[in-house]
């Protein structure tokens, strides 16, 4: 029989360390507690797993962390519900369950000698920075071509993974751009809305595809301007959000007409909404 | 009966012809038999489908404050209370209802018919008799035989409110409430009353169709949904089900209006209204109050008075 | 073959110390699938249950694990225990809504393990109609009140004796306990040909419904169609193929268990997001998953309607919402074009 999947394994939390200056965003690092653990943990950027604080349940986040960095998993959580309350306010040193990997992943065979742009708003970003990170691993960065992410917040207090845009600032083989809603003293980089600053940036469309995680507005209106850039719907990818319970296509609530987030998603293409109803 | 059902479907008409409502909620005749259903109607051509007798069960007021626009309901006494206290506690503007009143002698518990004749095929009302074909035979019942355990100690089958009055009206006794039910309850011993609640509270799937099917449930989140904190697992036993029946009779003491909607729409037959009566009897004993039954005024414990009793503070 | 009732019931009692034997008896609220000790305490004529018998795989409420922590760690264990189980008595139509929910339970990519533990170590004894309700519409949907999908065993009633159909591996081996069978009269030949053939009254055309509600998700018919619904439970729950469900903790100190209990796209919490943004957040919508589902989704995704026609939400629905309508409705509603 296959593995119970409704049992999550144990894993330690080794870090909890406060993303944003708002409070409201941690991010945990997990770690493996055996190799067996992590040989079975096969994953790839764009899949998500259930966290549980025993105690107070479970909830579903994607996974920040890149295959290609071994022994860890991190999630960035906002404090929204229950669950990640409770998460929230853990020692560093609990132990914490986690069931996964769950979902489907970006599609990085098709990205294959591609250029990738990502664009992403608010905390969203958090698989977009697994992907970006799988992509430009010395193991895999010569499978794609340019690759450009465009990343934006309220203000530079809420931009996740400030090291590390820092390090990508100075990184020849990508090329980030990063901007803020409002001009704030000290920032020297984008000011404005993600949509207008994709139109400026204008990253060409020729063999290119591009993945956009981010709140519902920003990606409204951030569609339309890939489509005046030529994106088709099969190159432009979106990750969505769904209320989900057993992650496994079964509990019944995180359907969207046919598809099941949890199982068949969470990643699409354009395309492939298209076909859907609009209940998301 | 046909005179009333004319007049509710004239006036329905006319009120949506004339644009004072947008839609009018009364009963049609349903799927099955013995049963009406609750309609909507949009437009003066639907109004033929509205219906009223005995088989009218539903409280229509649960409907009131979710539908959008202006409503014109068809409403029973009890659905008339439900519909002041619903005005009491601002969860309806009134100038968005029409109250169409129709007195009530009692609707028809189908429960009893079941037991005795089975899944019924076929009935008929008529001159105060119900004749029934069932797949395990046929009766005649009256109508007093059958009548929902609710209508048979209702003191308001006349609408304690309304815009107009179809029909005519039921002379009441004007005594006070007698509560022989309740009072047959309480001469029980404590063992047999726990066991009479063990056995009604073991039948409750939790469905929630009481609840949803009271006017006066309309909490935006019910406690038993509220999951910080978690007031009540979804454990379907004893002691769960008595917590969310009872917590529901207690946020209801002072507002309910005794309708028995719940105990109609509970499919597994539990005896809710033996918790409702017994909270309302101790309302009426210690407030001197009985919910809804006008216009004016407040739910007895939305309102603080020096006269209030206070036997629940102080034990003596 | 049949076998007298009384050597049944023999071979039945023989059954119980062996396994955990659910059969239909009459109780406080009309009949209910529920443990027997003996043949004696069988319910003989009824026509179906109250409640489905879907929770003896798919328990209301149901423990998937427990666990303890101790300061900083926790130890985990897993809740499955499985018994034996007949279950005798099952209607054709829960017999096969046995089936739909085998293919919710298992999908492309994973196994439900409480469900298929329980189901994998039952054996499934139907019980044909003889007698056929007003509500029941099994027919609309290819199935019949003598049909043997689902069940491993398929009895007829012919008053002092049963017809044995042995229809699958499982129910052969249950069958070889079954002793002194013997051949039909013309007479009973003629009896069990006749419940066989016979169909349900009340029946709704399903034909075209599929390929109809491909083309009505922003239909106006969805505004209309829900006003009455009150918005309660009642038919998920007793629905032989609804099988939403909800995961939470329960907690005494450092203990807990984490425990799965049925849900229902009725509710509105179903899939309220942390957020506060919620894809369905109104009757409408609600609604329209629930006959989508049933009647659309499920078929795309697993080629079959999840829907039995055993009629108990038409029974048990406090406002009369009467799906054999609902599904009319859809047939008959016209198509806006977009």
């Amino acid at each position: 029989m296959q593995q119970n999947p409704y049992i999550p394994i144990t894993m330690k939390l080794v870090k909890n360390l406060v993303e944003t200056e708002d409070r409201l965003i941690n991010t945990f690092t997990l770690e493996f507690l055996n190799k067996q653990d992590e040989e079975n943990f096969k994953y790839m950027p764009g899949q998500f797993a259930e966290l549980s604080a025993y105690g107070h349940g479970e909830a579903p986040f994607g996974i920040a962390t890149s295959p290609t960095e071994p022994g860890i998993l991190k999630f960035s959580v906002a404090k929204v519900g229950c669950v990640s309350n409770a998460l929230h306010l853990l020692e560093e040193g609990t132990m914490v369950g986690v069931r996964g990997p769950m979902g489907n992943y970006y599609p990085l065979e098709k990205f294959k000698g591609k250029n990738v742009v990502i664009i992403g708003g608010g905390f969203a970003f958090t698989t977009l920075r697994a992907l970006a990170k799988y992509m430009l691993d010395d193991k895999h960065r010569g499978d794609y071509g340019d690759i450009t992410v465009i990343y934006g917040a309220r203000n530079p207090g809420l931009l996740l993974y400030k090291e590390e845009l820092a390090e990508w600032e100075n990184n020849p083989n990508i090329n980030l751009v990063t901007t803020i809603d409002r001009p704030a003293e000290g920032w020297t980089k984008h000011v404005g809305f993600i949509p207008s600053i994709t139109e400026q940036i204008a990253p060409s469309s020729v063999d290119t595809y591009a993945v956009v995680c981010g709140p519902p507005a920003m990606i409204k209106f951030t569609l339309p301007v890939l489509e005046k850039l030529n994106f088709t719907p099969e190159t432009i990818y979106t990750s969505l959000e769904m209320r989900m319970k057993c992650g496994l296509g079964i509990c019944g609530r995180c359907n969207i007409g046919t598809e099941y987030v949890c199982k068949d998603g969470p990643v699409f293409s354009m395309a492939q909404l298209k076909e859907l109803p609009n209940e998301y | 009966m046909n005179n009333i059902i004319n007049e509710i479907r004239e006036k329905a008409r006319q009120l949506l012809a004339e644009g004072k409502v947008d839609v009018v909620i009364g009963y049609e005749k349903g799927s099955l038999p013995l049963k009406a259903t609750p309609c909507f109607v949009h437009s003066p051509e639907g109004v033929d489908s509205l219906i009223w007798d005995e088989t009218c069960e539903n409280n229509l007021a649960a409907y009131a404050a979710k539908t959008p626009g202006k409503k014109a309901i068809i409403t029973k006494g009890c659905d008339s209370r439900a519909l002041a206290v619903l005005l009491q506690e601002n969860q309806l503007v009134r100038d968005d209802l029409f109250i169409i009143g129709v007195s009530c002698s009692g609707v028809i518990d189908q429960r009893n018919i079941l037991a005795e004749v089975g899944e019924i095929l076929e009935a008929k009302i008529s001159d105060g008799k119900i004749s029934v074909k069932g797949m395990e035979g046929d009766k005649e019942y009256l109508f007093a035989e059958v009548k929902d355990a609710t209508c048979q100690t209702c003191r308001y089958p006349n609408p304690v409110m309304e815009d107009l009055h179809i029909g005519e009206t039921i002379e009441v006794a004007q005594d006070a409430p007698a509560f022989a039910d309740v009072v047959a309850l309480e001469e029980k011993s404590a063992s047999d009353r726990q066991d009479y609640f063990k056995e009604q509270m073991s039948k409750c799937i939790r469905c929630y169709a009481c609840r949803n099917a009271c006017p006066l449930c309309y909490c935006q989140e019910c406690f038993v949904d509220c999951n910080s904190p978690r007031w009540l697992t979804g454990g379907v036993n004893r002691a769960e089900n008595l917590f969310f029946q009872a917590g529901r009779v207690l946020h209801l003491a002072g507002r309910c209006v005794d309708c028995g909607a719940c105990t109609r729409a509970c499919p597994q037959g539990v005896d809710i209204r033996a918790l409702n009566r017994k909270m309302t009897k101790d309302v009426y004993v210690m407030y001197n109050h009985e919910a809804g039954i006008g216009e004016e005024g407040k739910p007895a414990l939305n309102e603080y008075t020096t006269n209030d009793p206070e036997q629940f503070l102080v034990k003596e | 073959m049949k076998i007298s009732k009384e050597k049944f019931g023999q071979a039945f009692d023989a059954l119980v110390p062996e396994y955990q034997v659910i059969a239909p008896v009459s109780d406080a609220n009309g009949i209910a699938f529920k443990g027997v000790k003996s043949f004696s305490e069988v319910k003989q004529d009824y026509l179906n249950s109250k409640l489905p018998p879907k929770a003896f795989f798919f328990p209301q409420h149901e423990k998937l694990m427990s666990y303890k922590k101790e300061g900083k760690d926790v130890t985990v264990k897993s809740e499955l225990k499985v018994e034996d189980t007949i279950l005798f008595g099952i209607r054709p139509c829960d017999a096969k809504g046995m089936q739909l929910l085998d293919m919710v339970f298992k999908n492309d990519q994973y196994t439900d393990p409480y469900y298929f533990e329980r189901r994998d170590k039952s054996v499934i004894i139907g019980l044909a109609c003889s007698k056929i309700a007003p509500t029941c519409f099994c027919s609309s949907f290819g199935m019949s009140p003598a049909g043997s999908e689902g069940s491993d065993i398929l009895l007829i009633d012919l008053g002092d004796s049963y017809e044995v159909e042995v229809i699958t591996e499982k129910g052969k081996a249950l069958a070889a306990r079954f002793e002194a069978l013997s051949d039909l009269s013309a007479e009973e030949q003629a009896l069990v040909d006749k419940i066989k053939s016979a169909e349900t009254a009340s029946k709704v055309d399903v034909a075209n419904t599929t390929s109809k509600l491909d083309k009505m998700f922003n239909s106006p018919f969805w505004d209309t169609l829900q006003e009455k619904c009150i918005g309660c439970n009642v038919c998920s729950f007793s629905c032989p193929t609804c099988h939403c469900f909800d995961i939470s903790e329960e907690v005494r100190k450092n203990e807990g268990t984490r425990v799965r209990t049925w849900d229902a796209c009725m509710a509105p919490l179903f899939t309220l997001h942390g957020s506060g943004h919620n894809p369905r957040d109104n009757k409408k919508a609600r609604w329209r998953q629930r006959l989508m589902h049933k009647f659309n989704y499920f078929v795309h995704n697993n080629g079959a309607m999840a829907c039995v026609g055993c009629g108990r939400c038409i029974k048990s629905c406090p406002v009369n919402m009467d799906i054999r309508q609902v599904i009319d409705g859809a047939n008959k509603a016209e198509l806006v074009v977009e």
